[in-house]
């Protein structure tokens, strides 16, 4: 999940140097689409998934054409205030639009369950982790062997450079946010079923997939995605074994330990000199 | 034109039947309105909305309108102080009644008290609060419903019948630390092993590291002082890593809030017990005007600051008016000291030396998705003893 929101936004800040604060609520946004998909219209589950994803990929061009477009060539200081007011405007939407009280969508795999020896867990977990899985690798040829990806890639070394060789900067960063969005709204559509959804879901989620992005190296996608791991593992083992009231520290402190020991990130390269 | 003569004769027509009473009575409802916690400031405001009007379709109180203001406290103490601030410098209220979450009540306690406004609290139970309120100490506060330190003994004697020890796991803020202290002790008082206390916080997703800590220290019973919007999912988590725990709670988990984001699977929550003072069974007639009115199961919150509203506000505005002749906030503040209901849905109202009043402790168990009354208990201060 983490690592989901976490590519999201570590490809936004890659191509278009953006973060973009309301990334979490793309991910609630996603989750209340899927609802609506599953819950509301009664379609089938992977087909539930595809339309939330669907339907955030849509979100995604509109928020580009609308707010990014505007401030893309704005100090970080316009980008950070324009994301954070959208977010807590789609927050507070939310409140009014679906209610407080949290949905719930379980799924005939999220309450079934497998039992080896000790261990058991549900069946949508191991879902969720191939889904995960097959979702990374299509990314990854996505960006490596198609020319937008290439183009996205291309535009993350060197803006000017690719707008000077005939690169559509403006579509490149539609495509990404579209991307993105979708990323967010996958992620949501295949977790929500084991946990809830309401309107403050994607808050710390912002913030932990930042600190993800952070951890990994600005900008880098497999630097974010396996930050992400490392951030949820650690996470866990730490709410076992330490204590589970301040596991959503654990996620900082990695962080600001890695900006002391290194501060281009544990994959990411030195920027500048 | 002759719209407008109808209009303004309807107007003069109207007006005086409140203008015999006096100006209106300002009554502000402080709850979380928006962030993790917003369901139950969701729920006060159409608790308080029913309760007001039902109060003014019956003429008032003493034929003076009621008029009602809101203000958001996020469920947090920070921002209970703006909201009181709010309330009583915007709104001119006469009277609060308040904060559902004991971190804002905490948080509002100090500013009541500079501001010179009566509070009424609804639902905030740390044992805190009790200390700090009446005789000595903020005389601007008065508390309907009991605590956990109140409850706590009891509940821990009850829980004693069939386990040795347990585990409490709760929510990480001044209502879950306040319930997990108060637990504490009572579990040694009742000679309960406390296996290990875990706090969470709220809207967490994965319950599952936390349920590895409880499967391994394997307790006889797991208290949760959780409320619904958390326990679902805990709930889910729980059946799926196979505990076999008796669960005990304290919050809102026997609720039908929490059946009702279970339909799927209604038995999940079989054979809990929760400590409580509020179900939607001790006044079904007002649980079927909220279904009707709202379209969603009746919530506790909004129920609860509708009887601090009817019973505690309206007998006090009432007690005030009689012996002064006015509704300010003074008067409306001796008067809560004066309050005696015998017979509310929750038990007695009357607030002692503390500013407590010492309502029935409900113990309240699901089984096969439905909420049954286990027993009703009286309280009194004999209980802390």
């Amino acid at each position: 999940m983490y690592a989901m929101v976490a590519t999201g936004l570590a490809l936004m800040f890659g191509v278009v140097r953006l973060i973009n604060f309301a990334h979490g609520e793309f991910f609630m946004l996603g989750a209340y689409a899927f609802w609506f998909a599953f819950e509301v219209l009664g379609l089938p589950y992977a087909l539930a998934v595809l339309v939330a994803a669907g339907a955030m990929a849509v979100f995604g061009v509109v928020y580009q054409r609308t707010i990014i477009r505007a401030i893309l060539d704005r100090s970080w200081r316009v980008q950070l205030v324009a994301t954070l007011a959208t977010s807590i405007v789609m927050t507070n939407l939310a409140i009014i639009v679906f209610g407080t009280q949290a949905k719930e969508v379980p799924t005939r795999l999220s309450s079934t369950i497998l039992q080896v020896g000790e261990l058991r867990i549900a069946w949508h977990r191991l879902l969720v982790l191939g889904a995960s899985l097959v979702i990374f690798a299509a990314l990854h040829w996505f960006v490596r062997r198609t020319k937008i990806g290439k183009a996205m890639r291309a535009m993350s070394q060197n803006r000017e450079a690719c707008a000077v060789v005939g690169v559509d900067v403006q579509r490149v960063a539609l495509v990404t946010f579209s991307l993105s969005a979708a990323l967010a709204g996958g992620a949501a559509a295949l977790v929500t079923p084991l946990f809830n959804i309401y309107p403050d879901m994607g808050a710390l989620l912002t913030l932990k997939a930042f600190a993800a992005v952070i951890v990994g190296g600005f900008g880098y996608v497999q630097g974010a995605i396996a930050a992400s791991f490392i951030i949820g593992l650690t996470e866990s083992l730490a709410a076992g074994y330490i204590s589970y009231a301040y596991k959503d520290a654990i996620a900082f402190v990695i962080m600001i330990a890695v900006l002391l020991w290194r501060p281009q990130g544990l994959f990411g390269r030195r920027i500048g000199i | 034109m002759r719209t407008v003569v109808a209009l303004l004769l309807a107007v003069l027509a109207a007006g005086p039947a409140w203008a015999q009473g006096g100006p209106p009575i300002r009554v502000g409802f402080a709850s979380a309105m928006s962030g993790p916690s917003a369901i139950t400031g969701e729920g006060v405001v159409w608790g308080a909305t029913m309760i007001v009007e039902e109060t003014n379709a019956k003429g008032g109180i003493m034929g003076r309108k009621v008029e009602a203001y809101f203000a958001d406290n996020k469920g947090t103490p920070g921002e209970a102080v703006s909201a009181v601030r709010k309330l009583v410098d915007v709104d001119k209220v006469d009277v609060i009644i308040g904060q559902t979450h004991s971190g804002a009540c905490l948080g509002a306690l100090p500013i009541v008290k500079e501001l010179q406004v009566p509070m009424v609290i609804e639902a905030c139970s740390n044992p805190k609060i009790r200390e700090l309120m009446g005789k000595g100490g903020n005389e601007w506060a008065f508390r309907v419903n009991i605590d956990d330190e109140i409850m706590a003994y009891t509940f821990a004697k009850y829980m004693a019948k069939s386990v040795k020890s347990a585990t409490v796991i709760a929510q990480n803020d001044d209502f879950g630390r306040g319930g997990a202290a108060a637990y504490d002790a009572a579990f040694k008082k009742a000679g309960i092993k406390l296996a290990s206390t875990e706090f969470f916080d709220r809207g967490q997703a994965d319950y599952r590291p936390l349920l590895t800590r409880v499967k391994r220290s394997n307790p006889d019973a797991v208290l949760l002082i959780m409320l619904a919007s958390d326990g679902s999912v805990f709930m889910r988590q729980f059946r799926e890593l196979g505990l076999a725990q008796k669960l005990y709670a304290r919050g809102s988990m026997a609720t039908v809030e929490f059946l009702n984001q279970v339909k799927d699977n209604p038995k999940i929550g079989d054979g809990l017990v929760e400590a409580t003072y509020w179900t939607a069974s001790l006044d079904p007639e007002w649980e079927k005007k909220w279904l009707e009115r709202w379209k969603t199961p009746v919530r506790v919150h909004g129920s609860l600051a509708a009887i601090a509203f009817k019973y505690a506000v309206v007998s006090a505005v009432e007690l005030a008016i009689k012996k002064t002749g006015k509704a300010d906030r003074q008067a409306i503040r001796d008067a809560l000291e004066q309050v005696d209901v015998k017979d509310s849905q929750v038990g007695p109202i009357k607030f002692d030396e503390n500013h407590q009043a010492w309502i029935n402790m409900l113990l309240i168990e699901m089984r096969d998705g439905q909420l049954k009354i286990l027993e009703k208990l009286p309280t009194s201060p004999a209980l802390l003893k």
